[in-house]
Formats: structure tokens, C-alpha cells, sequence
């Protein structure tokens, strides 16, 4: 079983069935959908991110670097008005998005704490004002997506991303896939070291692991898992501009990724919709939601300490 | 061949800008012998260690094990040449079971370190290796405690029993009956006589009676130097020792 928790063993069935069955009793354009399933996708995004910070023990600011990335190279590296297929270049932009994160992960990789989180900033930083500037990706104004990709295997199409009850699946779809394969991975034996790496990692090295190679593995991985969250992104809006690089990104998945419980992945699940639910509400109560915004996450941070999953562990945890 | 020098320094040295903490140390050290290293505080023996495992990187000198120079390696390939340490200071899992501790040092002999898919509990031969070296130690009815809850003297045998679980062929133990009450004293004592057919042994130990007992080759650092190796009868007859060392601290107690 890779849900090792009683509590995971409750929450998350429970949110799949919600969110499974939700959107029937909905019209399919209704704005609900479309929300939930930007909500989706940005937990995708906040899940990766958990898994680097709450796993394995490497705090970044500069996520969203994927982020942007996910949406940017489907931008790049797609034909402007033709529909191209949506797993192949998934598989394009995940294999870019870790050949870049392999790259730069061996570098900044070899500093720590504090240093590695101001270079995960400036790496995002760089990319953020480089595509500000470029006048051949839309400079500030970014880029649109004409055509959507079209989602056949093998001839087989039985989703179609125009439709948003069809997108919100997918996304559904990933964020389940995402939530799984982050729990196999540690819980294998790869998962094992990267544990032991992060509570103790002299003593890890002391027993004869490379603890840099596991971290740049989680690092590639975490990060083609990011810019994925991205490309889907994009596609949801049909836009791509370099928002998506800012460190406000970053730092906003890494708030939600600490609501939820940091390093309890699921939890990703639980802090995105807490935020973005809470985020709604201020908003359409007053304009100067962002004071109360930044109160209600004060007073959880200080009130749940473990996050909102932690919590829940405290109450079903016997 | 029994005996044969399986590492050996040469002139090693370890300099803290003006600080000379180990000063042009040669020593060789022999399979299935136990060779403790004593010294006052402050002789570099815990430096000679951290250098003889790897984590520290010498100023000046070598590290040969089995011939070969391994001084400049990073710390994990001594491992895999099958050098194994404890640590002064308890360096455990602690909200792990003792029975995970012991399986993270297991595993890597075992391979698939990197297999992102398979249960870390499906490897058999891992769960057994973690527990032959906790029954080794005497920890086998703590299998399933969390380290942290386990009693002090039960962390110090653990520290042990994640070092054997690597399978080395040398043991660098850095104090391993520091704090120690007399009973789990004379238990880990029993347990190194046993460890030394098997293994060579580098023990750096504060407790003089247990490494007086223990070692078949005695070493005594002052100040970085090395001061003599040799058996434990003709380094306690040395009165260059007991001016460094032992007569300080007879001197110490006779004040006391």
C-alpha cells in the first residue's frame, strides 16, 4: 500500500470521488469548472514543489522556472496553427524541462541552504527578464496558443481539450497520476536514501551514498513534474507570458505547499484549494482582500503547525 | 594472508592554519587487529579519523588502503572500498526504526539504489543484512523501535550495527563507549573481541581500561605527533606517555 497513512487513506479517495463526480452536476462551461481544474493543476505544480522542499530537503524560489518552462517550450517548439499531439509533447516538454533542470541542478546543486535558494531566484529571475525582453516570444505581452493539441493514441481520441469538463479530467487525471508517482518513488528504495539524505545527510554520506546525484535526481524530476503543471496551464488559458516565471510563482506555491503540510504531499492538494478557495472568498468580499489574505495564512501557519494535513494526521492518526 | 596492512598513512598531515592537529602521522594498521589510537584531548585523534574515512581531506600526505593512494576520493567511494565509521557523537536515523537505520546502510551493496518503482521493503536480502547486524549487536528485540526512543547506550550499539550493516572490512570507531554506563561498557567490549577476528579495527577511545584490554597495537598521539605504536605493555612502560598523557592524569586525580 503507498498510502502508508490512515489519514491519506481517507483524504484522498475522498477528494477523487468529490472531484470526480462534481463537475457532472455542473454545466460544462460553467466558470466552476474552469476554475477547479486551474486549481488542479496548480496543486500539480505545488506537489512537485513539495516533493523537492518537504522530501528532499532542497528549498528553492525559483520553481517556477519550470513553470514558465512547461508553457514556453510548447510555445517554442509547436507549429502555430496546426494541432499537435498532446502526449508527445508532453513527453517533449518533460524531457526538455529535466535536461534543463539536469544541467543547472549540477551546478547550483553544490551550494546549500540560504545560497541555493537565492541561485534557484536568480536562474528564474534570468528566464523571467529574458523573455520579458525577447521581441520573438511576445515580449511582456507573451504569446497565444491558436490551436489546441489533439489528444489521440493511436487513433484513439475520446478527449477533446476544447471542451472543459474534458480538460478538468485531464488535469484530474495528472494530479492523481502525479500524487501516485511521487508515493512510489518514495517509497522505493531510491526513496529510502533521499529520506535518510534528508534527516541526516553527513551520516548518509558516511555510508557510502552520493547523497548529490539522488538530490539531482529528485531535482530533474521534481522539475519535469513542474513544468508539465505548466504546459497545462497554458493550455487551459491559451496563453503563455512571463508571469509564469516570477518568483511571486514560486513563493506562492511554496505558501500553499506549507498550508497543506509541508512534505506530506497530498497535503499539496489540501493547502492549493485552501488558498485559492480562501483567495476567492476575500476576494469577492472586499477590495482589500490581500490584508485579509495575508491574516488568515498568518493565523494558520501559527495555528496548524504541520500545515492542514498535520492537523487532519493529529485527528485520524491513532 | 592474515595480518596483512590493509591501511596505512604516510605522513599525514592536517593543518588548521597554524594549528598543526595532525602532524606527519605514518601508520599502518593490519587485518583482524585491534589497533587503539589514544591521546590527551586535543591530540587529533578524531582528525586522524575523519581523514582515515574520508570526510576530511589530509593537508599534506597519504592514505593507502591495500596499496592503493585513496586519500583523494570522496567519502562515499571509502565506503564502497568497504571502510566503515561510527561517529563520537550518536549519528543516527533518529525518527526512523532501527531496523530502517540499519537497512539504509544495508542496501547499497545490494544495488537498484536508483530503481525509482520497486518497495523499498520488497529487497529480502536487505532486510536480512539489517538484521544480522542488529542481532550482531545485541539489538535484536529493539528491531521495530524508533531510534529516538531507544535508550542511550542502545543508540551507541546501534551506531555500531549501522556500520556493520555496510559489510566493510575496516571499522573506524570514533569513541564508541563515550557516556557510556559500566554494564553497556563491558557489552560493547565483548562485542569488539568478537568484531576483531573478523575485522581490522581502528578504535579511538576515551575509556583506558577498555582499550587497554582491547588493543593488539596501541597508538598515542600528542599534539598531532605521533608519539609510539606498539603493544599495550610497552606503551604503558614508556615514560614518554606518561609524561604526555597517563601522568597528567594521575596528577589530575591526585588533585581531585
Amino acid at each position: 500500500m503507498i498510502f502508508e497513512k490512515r489519514t491519506e487513506r481517507i483524504i484522498v479517495p475522498m477528494f477523487f470521488m468529490v472531484a470526480l463526480f462534481a463537475p457532472l452536476f455542473l454545466e460544462s462551461n460553467s466558470f466552476f469548472v474552469g476554475k477547479v481544474t486551474t486549481i488542479i493543476i496548480l496543486s500539480i505544480f505545488v506537489m512537485s514543489l513539495d516533493f523537492l522542499v518537504g522530501r528532499v530537503g532542497l528549498i528553492t524560489l525559483g520553481h517556477a522556472l519550470f513553470y514558465g518552462m512547461g508553457g514556453y517550450l510548447f510555445v517554442i517548439l509547436s507549429p502555430e496553427y496546426e494541432a499537435v499531439n498532446f502526449w508527445v509533447y508532453t513527453l517533449y516538454i518533460c524531457s526538455i524541462s529535466a535536461l534543463i533542470a539536469l544541467v543547472t541542478g549540477a551546478m547550483i546543486l553544490r551550494t546549500k541552504g540560504v545560497y541555493f535558494l537565492m541561485i534557484t531566484l536568480a536562474l528564474s529571475q534570468m528566464m523571467f527578464y529574458y523573455f520579458f525582453d525577447s521581441l520573438e516570444y511576445g515580449g511582456g505581452d507573451g504569446m497565444f496558443i491558436f490551436v489546441r493539441p489533439e489528444t489521440s493514441i493511436f487513433g484513439l481520441s475520446f478527449l477533446d481539450l476544447d471542451d472543459p469538463q474534458h480538460f478538468y479530467y485531464l488535469a484530474l487525471f495528472s494530479l492523481f497520476n502525479t500524487l501516485v508517482f511521487f508515493k512510489v518513488v518514495l517509497r522505493s528504495r531510491f526513496g529510502r536514501v533521499v529520506e535518510a539524505a534528508k534527516q541526516n545527510p553527513d551520516r548518509t554520506e558516511a555510508l557510502g551514498y552520493n547523497i548529490f546525484a539522488f538530490r539531482l535526481t529528485c531535482y530533474v524530476i521534481g522539475s519535469a513534474l513542474g513544468a508539465y503543471a505548466g504546459f497545462l496551464f497554458a493550455l487551459q488559458f491559451g496563453f503563455v507570458n512571463p508571469s509564469f516565471f516570477t518568483w511571486e510563482m514560486s513563493g506562492m506555491a511554496l505558501v500553499m505547499s506549507i498550508l497543506g503540510g509541508s512534505g506530506t504531499i497530498y497535503g499539496a492538494i489540501l493547502g492549493t484549494f485552501t488558498y485559492e478557495g480562501l483567495q476567492y472568498f476575500f476576494e469577492h468580499l472586499t477590495k482589500e482582500w490581500l490584508l485579509f489574505m495575508g491574516s488568515a495564512i498568518i493565523l494558520m501557519v501559527i495555528l496548524l503547525r504541520k500545515g492542514i494535513a498535520g492537523y487532519l494526521e493529529k485527528l485520524l492518526e491513532k | 594472508m592474515i595480518n596483512d596492512i590493509v591501511l596505512e598513512t604516510e605522513a599525514l598531515s592536517k593543518h588548521w592554519g597554524g594549528i598543526k592537529a595532525v602532524d606527519e602521522v605514518s601508520l599502518q594498521f593490519r587485518d583482524r587487529l585491534l589497533h587503539g589510537v589514544v591521546g590527551p584531548n586535543g591530540a587529533g585523534k578524531s582528525t586522524l579519523l575523519n581523514m582515515l574515512c574520508g570526510t576530511l581531506k589530509p593537508t599534506s600526505g597519504c592514505v593507502f588502503h591495500k596499496g592503493q593512494r585513496i586519500d583523494a576520493l570522496k567519502p562515499w567511494k571509502f565506503v564502497q572500498r568497504g571502510i566503515g565509521r561510527s561517529f563520537q557523537k550518536t549519528n543516527i536515523y533518529p525518527e526512523m526504526t532501527c531496523l530502517e537505520n540499519c537497512a539504509i546502510s544495508a542496501q547499497r551493496r545490494f544495488g537498484g539504489n536508483f530503481n525509482l518503482f520497486v518497495s523499498r521493503h520488497s529487497n529480502k536480502l536487505v532486510r536480512k543484512a539489517a538484521e544480522q547486524a542488529l542481532a550482531q549487536v545485541g539489538l535484536e528485540d529493539r528491531t521495530h523501535a524508533i531510534a529516538a526512543e531507544i535508550s542511550y547506550g542502545e543508540q551507541r550499539q546501534l551506531e555500531i550495527a549501522m556500520v556493520l550493516a555496510i559489510d566493510p572490512c575496516i571499522l573506524l570507531l570514533d569513541e564508541p563507549m563515550a557516556g557510556m554506563g559500566h554494564d553497556e561498557s563491558l557489552r560493547i567490549i565483548e562485542l569488539l573481541k568478537e568484531l576483531k577476528k573478523t575485522y581490522c579495527i581502528v578504535l579511538v577511545e576515551h575509556d583506558m581500561d577498555a582499550i587497554f584490554e582491547l588493543s593488539d597495537q596501541l597508538t598515542v598521539l600528542d599534539n598531532g605527533r605521533h608519539l609510539i605504536t606498539s603493544s599495550v605493555d610497552e606503551v604503558r612502560a614508556d615514560p614518554r606517555v606518561k609524561d604526555a598523557y597517563l601522568g597528567a592524569e594521575d596528577e589530575e586525580e591526585q588533585t581531585a
